[in-house]
């Protein structure tokens, strides 16, 4: 558990979230025009945004710690 | 379901039945409004103040959306980047760009030098002032005639100074304010042309089509939406698959 303290201690990672939402929610707003459907298409991109980073920071921080 | 009208009533009054889309399935006292299919004025609102277009054609909700989203991304990269990430550089002494042969002038070689201002620059107005700070910029004068160092194309020391002391949250800042650029590009696109995926109206559900002239003596007929009456006998049934 101590090994993950460095990677949640980088301040840059809480700026994320703030990127995250708001792209999912214009990019999902500037395809549909009904509330129900943006919602629903934001959260998909937010899901698949996160899988994104969090897999690619899992394969970066397991590279600079084992190798 | 009682007829609503769209706030901007001036915008729509020259729109066809088929770009107001009205649905079962949308709450009661909500109607769906597609926007025109080219709308030039509202691209350009759009481009000054991110949603202002869509709030000009009525869509209030995905306008304030747009505007909080896409400034809120832009400020907060601002400030991120300690208000220095955004701006274009005094370039009269570097040396010549070339591009497909030409020699590129002016604020072009600015961009060149500085492209992410290629993309922030579609942010609309809170961009303008690094256009404007680059027309007035005095290598001589540590600030700007008319807003001071704000959008100033920062000196060399002070890059060195900030890059220096703080994290790599000033890096992050300028990929924020550029991302909020592209975003716009899309809103943009938004107001001019309707989301990429438009609502297809659906039909209103109507009784069967009423028989007309049973009571004159003639034959039935039955109303037909083009506009023609057709006799009730010559109506097609509908089809019930293959008969046995």
């Amino acid at each position: 558990m101590n090994n993950m303290m460095p990677l949640l201690s980088v301040s840059i990672y809480w700026d994320l979230p703030v990127l995250l939402i708001i792209v999912s929610l214009v990019y999902a707003a500037t395809r549909h025009d009904r509330w129900d459907k943006i919602i629903h298409e934001a959260i998909h991109w937010g899901v698949r945004i996160v899988l994104f980073l969090v897999s690619i920071g899992l394969i970066l921080y397991a590279l600079s710690t084992f190798l | 379901m009682e007829p609503v009208t769209p706030r901007n009533e001036k915008h729509f009054v020259n729109m066809t039945e088929s770009q107001v889309v009205s649905s079962e399935k949308i709450p009661p006292g909500e109607v769906m409004i597609n926007p025109p299919l080219r709308d030039p004025l509202a691209a350009i609102l759009s481009y000054l103040i991110p949603g202002l277009g869509q709030i000009y054609q009525g869509r209030i909700g995905k306008g304030l959306l747009f505007f909080f989203g896409l400034y809120v991304l832009f400020f907060y990269g601002f400030w991120m980047g300690q208000g220095k990430n955004v701006w274009l550089p005094y370039v009269r002494d570097l040396p010549d760009v070339v591009f497909f042969g030409h020699k590129v002038e002016g604020i072009l070689k600015a961009v060149a030098y500085r492209p992410q201002y290629a993309a922030q620059f579609w942010i609309g107005i809170a961009a303008w002032p690094a256009i404007i700070q680059y027309y007035y910029y005095d290598p001589f004068k540590e600030v700007g005639p008319y807003l001071g160092k704000y959008q100033r194309a920062p000196t060399e020391a002070e890059l060195n100074e900030i890059q220096r002391r703080s994290s790599k949250r000033w890096d992050l800042g300028w990929v924020f304010t550029v991302i909020a650029g592209i975003l716009n590009l899309l809103v943009i696109y938004d107001a001019f042309a309707g989301p990429m995926i438009r609502e297809t109206p659906e039909p209103l559900p109507t009784a069967d089509p009423p028989l007309i002239g049973t009571n004159s003596g003639g034959p039935a007929r039955s109303a037909d939406p083009s506009g023609q009456d057709t006799p009730a006998s010559n109506v097609a049934p509908p089809e019930t698959g293959p008969q046995t």
